[in-house]
């Protein structure tokens, strides 16, 4: 309640602060008005939106923590003088785990999965499974990398592992049978397929096994900036359909620092029945 | 329209003036009663008593900072104060009164009560429901239907609410009568639809803090007892309706009579819904006609026998809408039913509900302006109704939680590529967004760091043990380095480093930003009240909490200010430092008091309104032994504090600098916020999200 009363009581005096800036500083409001007319009705509605910093602290800190980066969580939480959200030991073995499973070292990553949590793979079947398929994935990619390559091992741990669970899913079985076709097609195979060997699938695997820790330790699978983006889309989405809203062409972030400003005023000088 | 209160204050009982003299808690209400009635004497606010001892200070010094400042600021402080209190007294009750369900029981102070109402406290009599007003709570508060909870829609209603009120309180200190208050505000809508609305109304004269927001429609809260048709009369709090004569002298049977609420059903809640009691009839058949209608539909027919207008009655069961043949719907009701009416403006589906039942759509394609109505026809007739003051027979709660649910599916299966050309991974989005941010903020020891492990992780995921992997360059930036170092500094409460650093790195910034210059020197003598209070804590109990204990920051050396070059240093000499004797204490506070007189001499002059009540918040902090355990000031103290002055230095330091005062992750949320403002307008699907409740999934921190 107190920082909402804070952040209510900045949020009145900045209101009144602007009101009467633009009263005593009349210079100041003109010239920034007539840099201002350009921008799109959309732009401005923006700037005046206020994004409580504590707000986006407390987002940055929860990514870093949720995602696993436990220096920067560190460093954040020193810097910006907040409390850390979990205690580092939490978020080191939680990357760990992930940068095995980043590494290709499967077998590493279900052992510490194993030893942090017993049950977690028990009652996640899913998860089990796709673990152990891109384990055979990472095999396959082992033995076809030499040209003479043995292709044994890939293949026993597929009927060992993954063949027994196969036939309670049909998702798995379809999975599992994509993954075979690697090892049967070696370099010729379909486009599909070879995705399989892009590391997206090992980063796809560790979020997912990320996500089950948490999920677990904190009932919450994702980091909430994660839904923030996501509301970005899907609200902008939502308006061009919906409604008959006036946005620019294409709503910038300004990733690449200063410049979005100028792209927006680029693109409205384009669209003169916008300007006021 | 006529309205009974626009000689108004004719029919106040003199004592409610009287303000200073009341407990504390109506204070609040007093004061909107005075702020918005041209007759009521406003400037001579007595102190209230809580204040009291504000007037007798234990040190005679504390008189002196007083004596130009008058007393009715402070009385502001108390009154927001008051609101958050009874806000969460509201909630409280709201839970242990689920059962309850009678409105009596229910102290809910009604949201935007216009002070007609306020004023029937006094006025009225008769009617079941006037228990429900004696209380002193209902005055001045905001009540919120269970379903729209921490939805934006209620939350700007009640922002609206607080400015407003903030706005009379304001402009009553500004010196100004009553009759001023109401006279500078003109507004059309005012004028064109009846001043009895009150503060309602009110509410939409604000100069809105966006463009496009314009205007937060209220919420219903009570029938409108000058928008009726023939017999019926509004009882007490104005919930109840009774057909009390049946037909004037001389004129045919009405068809029906029939009355609309004070507000129209706002769409910008996305969902709206209200339950009616039937509580007595005459005779065995119920002629009651629960529905919805326009504001021109005429109030002499059945509801829904019209155009623009849509009921469900209770003698056959049958819904209407713009011809008087029904369509067979739900079953009849009568005595002790309650009968619910919702619409779902997303879909434009109405609803009705039958003793907690859903019945299914109703109609179809809702559109326009539409009040809650209610017919009645025979004598004896008597209705209650709910506009959320008291908890639904329905459980409406559930099906908005359906709604809200079915847009979080919506918006999680999103996808995020388009949002940047070329097209990115939302993990790498992410991390891009997050990456900028460290650096445009400042954060350099966290953007290294982070870099550092995305590099990493980038490394592990490569296949091919040859490839390189282009490092993040992380620009060993000085002017990250020393924004960081202020932000620092005032994030520690070290206000005098900051203040040092800022004049030395950036000697124009707080010349040419004297806010920030401002809320840099109030910020000062917030810390220095911080530190009395904590030596006063540690005082009194021995073993209590230290400085140390009480947060993380305040490990710094404070004592190397070796600024003298700044023309303020020398006010300062003697605060900082280790005060553990009862004659330290003595100094802390004398050297606070000794700042707080010459920012006061500085700033004294200073015509802007939010200037001299920063100032006289921040000087009441003096009046409390231990501010941190009087909640109405204690957030002032908050370290939260610390961060909203850090980053506004921050912003004008970069903004001097030339570079954007805002990180891409920044303009990512200002950008959703007016997106989903622009999705709630007619009650779309924004009207289901909130980006709060985006921030609300983070575990909360400790405030201290």
């Amino acid at each position: 309640m107190s920082s909402s009363t804070v952040r209510e009581f900045e949020a009145q005096l900045r209101r009144a602060r602007d009101l009467s800036e633009a009263l005593l500083h009349p210079k100041m409001t003109s010239s920034t008005s007539t840099a201002t007319p350009m921008k799109h009705a959309f732009m401005r509605q923006v700037d005046e939106v206020k994004s409580p910093k504590s707000d986006i602290n407390a987002l940055i800190l929860d990514y870093l923590t949720m995602a696993g980066y436990p220096n920067a969580a560190a460093r954040f939480s020193a810097e910006a003088n907040l409390q850390p959200q979990q205690d580092d030991a939490s978020i080191v073995a939680r990357q760990q785990i992930q940068n095995s499973i980043h590494k290709g070292d499967i077998q590493v990553a279900i052992n510490a999965l194993n030893d942090m949590d017993p049950e977690i793979l028990d009652t996640d079947a899913p998860l089990h499974f796709a673990l152990l398929r891109l384990q055979l994935v990472e095999l396959i990619r082992q033995c076809t990398s030499s040209p003479g390559g043995d292709i044994t091992p890939a293949l026993d741990f597929a009927t060992e592992q993954l063949g027994p669970r196969a036939p309670t899913n049909s998702q798995f079985l379809e999975d599992l049978e994509k993954t075979m076709t690697l090892l049967v097609f070696r370099d010729t195979v379909d486009p599909p397929v070879a995705e399989l060997l892009k590391p997206d699938l090992r980063r796809d695997v560790a979020d997912k096994v990320n996500k089950a820790i948490l999920q677990r330790q904190q009932q919450r699978r994702d980091a909430a900036i994660r839904h923030l983006v996501q509301m970005r889309a899907w609200g902008e989405e939502a308006v061009r359909k919906e409604t008959k809203k006036d946005l620019p062409a294409r709503i910038e972030l300004g990733l690449n620092g200063d410049e979005s400003d100028k792209d927006g005023l680029q693109e409205n000088g384009h669209e003169p029945m916008i300007v006021t | 329209m006529t309205n009974p209160f626009q000689h108004g204050s004719s029919g106040l009982p003199p004592d409610v003036a009287v303000t200073g003299f009341l407990p504390r808690i109506r204070s609040s209400y007093a004061s909107v009663v005075s702020g918005s009635n041209p007759n009521q004497p406003t400037s001579s606010h007595p102190p209230f008593n809580r204040l009291s001892h504000l007037l007798n200070p234990p040190h005679d010094f504390t008189s002196d900072l007083y004596s130009t400042h008058h007393s009715s600021s402070r009385s502001r402080s108390h009154n927001l104060a008051y609101n958050h209190q009874s806000h969460a007294m509201d909630v409280d009750r709201n839970a242990s009164s689920q059962d309850a369900g009678a409105p009596s029981l229910r102290p809910a102070v009604p949201q935007l009560p216009s002070f007609s109402r306020a004023f029937e406290v006094f006025m009225s009599g008769g009617g079941i429901g006037d228990s429900f007003w004696a209380s002193p709570h209902r005055n001045n508060g905001f009540f919120t239907p269970s379903y729209l909870r921490g939805t934006t829609y209620i939350q700007k209603l009640e922002e609206a609410h607080k400015t407003k009120q903030a706005q009379k309180e304001g402009q009553q200190q500004a010196g100004g009568g009553g009759l001023q208050t109401s006279q500078t505000t003109p507004s059309p809508i005012n004028s064109k639809s009846g001043f009895h609305l009150g503060m309602a109304y009110d509410l939409i004269e604000r100069p809105p803090s966006f463009e496009y927001d314009e205007s937060i429609a209220p919420l219903p809260t009570k029938w409108n007892k000058d928008d009726k048709n023939g017999g019926l009369e509004v009882l007490g709090d104005g919930q109840e309706v009774k057909y009390v004569s049946s037909k004037p002298p001389g004129e045919r049977d009405y068809e029906a009579c029939a009355i609309r609420a004070n507000h129209a059903m706002p769409a910008q809640a996305g969902l709206y819904y209200f339950e009616v009691v039937i509580v007595s009839r005459k005779r065995d058949d119920t002629t009651v006609c629960v529905g919805f209608m326009q504001k021109d539909v005429s109030l002499a027919r059945q509801p829904g026998w019209e155009a623009d207008s849509y009921g469900y009655h209770g003698d056959d069961g049958q819904i209407f809408h713009g011809q008087s043949v029904g369509k067979h719907y739900g079953p009849p009701f009568s005595t002790g039913d309650t009968i619910g009416c919702g619409i779902n403006f997303k879909t434009g589906v109405a609803f009705f509900t039958k003793n907690g039942v859903n019945l299914g759509t109703a109609f179809r394609d809702v559109k326009g302006k539409v009040y809650p109505v209610i017919g009645l026809k025979r004598t004896g007739e008597h209705i209650r109704v709910n506009f959320g003051h008291t908890p639904f027979v329905y459980d409406i709660d559930g099906m908005m939680k359906q709604e809200q649910a079915k847009i979080r599916k919506a918006i999680s299966e999103t996808s995020t590529e388009n949002l940047t050309s070329p097209p990115m991974s939302e993990t790498e989005l992410i991390q891009q967004l997050i990456l900028q941010f460290l650096q445009h903020d400042g954060y350099v020891e966290s953007a290294r760091a982070f870099a550092e492990e995305i590099h990493a992780e980038q490394e592990a995921l490569t296949i091919d043990p040859d490839a390189h992997v282009e490092g993040i360059n992380i620009k060993d930036d000085e002017d990250a380095n020393r924004r960081q170092r202020i932000r620092r500094a005032v994030l520690e409460g070290d206000i005098d480093k900051a203040h040092k650093y800022t004049n030395t790195y950036y000697p124009e910034v707080l010349k040419e930003n004297e806010q920030v210059y401002f809320r840099l020197r109030c910020r000062k003598f917030i810390e220095m009240i911080r530190k009395s209070a904590e030596v006063n804590q540690n005082n009194n109990n021995n073993n209590g909490i230290s400085k140390q204990s009480n947060g993380r920051s305040i490990d710094d050396n404070p004592n190397e200010m070796d600024l003298d070059e700044n023309g303020y240093s020398d006010q300062m000499e003697t605060e900082d430092g280790p005060y553990h004797s009862a004659s330290d204490q003595d100094a802390l506070l004398n050297a606070t008091i000794e700042y707080g007189r010459v920012l006061q001499e500085e700033f004294k002059d200073d015509p802007r309104r939010e200037v001299s009540k920063a100032l006289g918040d921040v000087y009441a902090l003096l009046a409390y032994p231990n501010p941190f355990e009087v909640k109405e000031v204690a957030h002032l103290l908050d370290r939260r504090g610390r961060v909203a002055v850090a980053e506004e230095l921050n912003s004008a330091i970069l903004q001097s600098l030339g570079k954007s005062s805002r990180s891409a992750l920044e303009t990512l949320y200002g950008q959703t916020t007016v997106l989903l403002d622009y999705l709630r307008e007619d009650g779309g699907s924004g009207a289901f999200v909130t980006i709060q409740s985006v921030v609300d999934e983070i575990p909360k921190q400790q405030p201290f």
